[in-house]
């Protein structure tokens, strides 16, 4: 079942750069898929446009079947009206390079508010989820602590939590590992991989080669704004088909 | 929400100022408020029962019953006068006012005191003569009938001399001044001057050769002869009663009243 | 006059400088929020027009815009006013005046917020006014107190500006006590309360700050 897709999306800034150049991809349930590709190739600004925080100029986007935009007559993209949209954000989640967790917020706060006052779900409820998320995420006893009082691992954990406490279909992690020490990693990789073991559906932008080879299903690679290739993740790392695919792993591994 | 509570304030705020411009039409002409500065004694200041007294006031609430007025006695920001006078929120000035110099910018009753500005020194200092204060610094108060005289032609050349004219913003601080050695004399008042050596007659001097004579009343807003009119009338009872001679010999040893009327009687 | 009389006649004077400076921060905290919000409006004539207020207020004396406040009616408008609205125009000049620089203190606040956190909250479903007021401003505020503590101290000093519109709060009661009574005790008493209201003040901000600190 599709859970994601985004088609046909195109996007210039003002200074006319064109950061994405007819992009589509589809994401079904369960999957986990990679974005890779070097810095300034449109990666992130896919990211941000799946995620509502950015605007296409032109394409679609749809969520479970859910329209969230579409093209018009005359291929200018269309948004569907707040109300739906508000509706349409509780079906993702994602994850920030900076974490963003609410620094006047405890750990528990942090992962509970937006469900209670946002979702307007019961508050026993919640409280009852979050402590399981909490425990999941190897936090159980940080529940009172403030973001400030954690490692940068332990935050990146708990953003995640707090993106899980919406109960998404699908979650999004940008460049979740690049401000962190190289050595934590590792916590990050666990907690997505344990993630991607119960079924969560992920799409993960990310520099990391090896971080993508080890918890995705599927790379997709992009440069100047395209897809230049995607395929299963063994393989694509291991045998690339395109030369810019080529180049840029190569670059990496050296 | 809490947005709307900014707007509730915002409400609130405007209800109450324009609530006080309202109390500005309720208020019926069943009072004279009299504007004063209330750092200028003997004529108006605080008393040792910490209300407002003096010579001033003390006429002017004798004039406000025989007027059938509650009088208020609002002190004043002596360099506001004209606009609270204008915009009415005092109806006169009663405080040492001197005519001289004013007679085409306010209402006045007749003169009814005379009184002068002076030079005050040291008791030991060398000045005995307006010509021994070239060289010497002389504070004077903003705004004040000596400040005025000193800025007149007639002592154009004088000022010249000075070694500084210190404008003060009261007379307060010039004898602090005084004291301290900053300053050389103080032009003022004679009256007031009067009343601030009392009991200091060891410490300090008046020159005898006086700067101005002039003569006090009560001012009004220009085209308020009405009020003026009532005054006027209102200080010419006292004169009959003996109340005003009562007053003026209790704050000046001798009835101070330079009005026709006493000329008259005398 | 007795020690008795004067004192009591300083702490008329006292209540009347504590009710301006409440009064004033009561009004122009709230006013001042207004005030940065529609300085960062979209609408470009609100922007403009409290770009210009804030300049105004801030680029002219206080005691000119008391004056103003208190005589403008009359002059401008030929509208009598009464003495009922003296304390009123000082709670309103002080008002509007204090807003503005408020004002300012708060789009500082609200502009060194991370664009990360409007995001973050954006994607969970916050409202814009839900992101504001929960997310944002106690942010904000937590960074902004050591600059509202320097004007709210700068204020207790300026209620002594009142008696320009000849409302009779602490100082001047001092200064009339001082030149009848030829005697300095009035003015070490009000300069004890200046510096007791503002040591407390000082102490009371520092105790929000404090509280405030269980995060960074």
């Amino acid at each position: 079942m599709e859970i994601f897709s985004i088609k046909n999306a195109k996007k210039s800034f003002e200074n006319n750069l064109e950061v994405l150049q007819d992009i589509s991809i589809s994401v079904s349930k369960g999957e986990v898929a990679a974005i890779i590709g070097p810095s300034g190739s449109g990666k992130s600004t896919l990211l941000r446009c799946a995620t509502l925080l950015e605007t296409m100029d032109s394409g679609e986007l749809i969520y479970s079947g859910e329209k969230a935009a579409w093209n018009n007559e005359e291929g200018k993209t269309v948004y569907a009206s707040p109300e739906k949209l508000r509706q349409i954000k509780s079906k993702f989640g994602l994850v920030f390079q900076n974490f963003n967790l609410f620094p006047h917020y405890s750990v528990l706060k942090n992962i509970t508010d937006a469900p209670i006052s946002i979702q307007k779900r019961k508050k026993e409820e919640v409280m009852q989820e979050a402590q399981v998320l909490l425990e999941k995420m190897g936090l159980s006893d940080k529940a009172y602590a403030y973001p400030f009082q954690l490692s940068g691992g332990q935050q990146q954990r708990v953003s995640i939590a707090r993106a899980l406490a919406m109960n998404p279909d699908i979650l999004f992690f940008d460049e979740p590992t690049s401000a962190l020490d190289p050595e934590l990693t590792g916590e990050i990789l666990r907690v997505i991989r344990s993630l991607a073991a119960e079924h969560m559906t992920m799409v993960i932008v990310t520099h990391e080669i090896e971080f993508a080879r080890n918890v995705a299903d599927r790379i997709i690679f992009i440069a100047g704004g395209v897809i230049v290739e995607e395929g299963n993740a063994e393989s694509l790392i291991s045998d690339p088909q395109n030369d810019r695919t080529k180049a840029f792993l190569n670059r990496l591994q050296r | 929400m809490k947005k709307n509570s900014f707007v509730l304030i915002t409400l609130l705020l405007t209800a109450v100022v324009l609530s006080s411009f309202t109390s500005v039409f309720a208020d019926g002409k069943t009072t004279l408020v009299v504007g004063f500065d209330q750092d200028f004694p003997p004529y108006g200041f605080v008393g040792e029962d910490g209300e407002f007294t003096g010579y001033d006031l003390e006429m002017a609430a004798a004039a406000a019953e025989i007027m059938g007025l509650e009088v208020v006695y609002q002190p004043i920001a002596w360099d506001s006068k004209d606009m609270e006078l204008d915009s009415g929120t005092i109806d006169c000035i009663w405080n040492g006012f001197t005519i001289n110099g004013r007679e085409d910018k306010y209402e006045w009753t007749e003169a009814y005191k005379d009184a002068g500005q002076v030079i005050l020194v040291k008791a030991d200092s060398d000045i005995e003569t307006l010509e021994d204060l070239a060289g010497k610094v002389v504070a004077v108060q903003t705004d004040s009938s000596a400040l005025e005289a000193l800025e007149s032609e007639d002592y154009k050349d004088l000022v010249a001399e000075f070694k500084d004219l210190l404008v003060v913003a009261q007379y307060n601080t010039a004898f602090m001044d005084l004291e301290a050695g900053a300053v050389d004399a103080i032009a003022m008042d004679l009256d007031v001057a009067n009343f601030q050596i009392q009991d200091k007659e060891d410490q300090y001097r008046i020159l005898d050769e006086m700067l101005q004579a002039e003569q006090y009343g009560v001012g009004f807003k220009l085209g308020n002869t009405e009020l003026r009119d009532k005054v006027q009338s209102a200080l010419e009872e006292l004169v009959k009663s003996g109340k005003f001679a009562e007053i003026s010999e209790k704050w000046f040893e001798y009835d101070s009243c330079v009005m026709s009327i006493c000329k008259d009687e005398a | 006059m007795s020690i008795s009389v004067m004192l009591s006649k300083l702490g008329e004077g006292m209540i009347t400088s504590v009710l301006i400076f409440t009064l004033t921060l009561l009004f122009s905290l709230p006013l001042g929020l207004i005030v940065a919000l529609a300085r960062m409006s979209k609408n470009i004539i609100l922007r403009n027009f409290t770009r210009i207020y804030i300049s105004i207020m801030r680029g002219t004396p206080l005691m000119l815009q008391l004056l103003v406040v208190y005589f403008g009616p009359y002059y401008l408008f030929g509208i009598s006013i009464s003495s009922g609205y003296r304390f009123w125009a000082v709670i309103l000049a002080f008002s509007i005046n204090y807003a503005a620089y408020f004002a300012e203190i708060y789009r500082g606040g609200i502009e060194s917020m991370p664009l990360g956190q409007y995001e973050a909250a954006r994607v969970l479903g916050y409202s814009e006014s839900q992101t504001f007021m929960k997310i944002i401003l106690p942010q904000v505020i937590k960074r902004i107190i050591p600059a509202i503590t320097n004007e709210v101290i700068t204020l207790i000093k300026d209620t002594s500006l009142a008696f320009s519109i000849a409302v009779t709060e602490m100082f001047t009661v001092a200064k009339a006590i001082a030149s009848s009574e030829k005697t300095m005790v009035s003015y070490v008493a009000a300069g004890i309360f200046y510096y007791v209201f503002n040591f407390v003040v000082a102490v009371v901000m520092e105790s929000i700050e404090k509280k405030l600190d269980y995060y960074r």
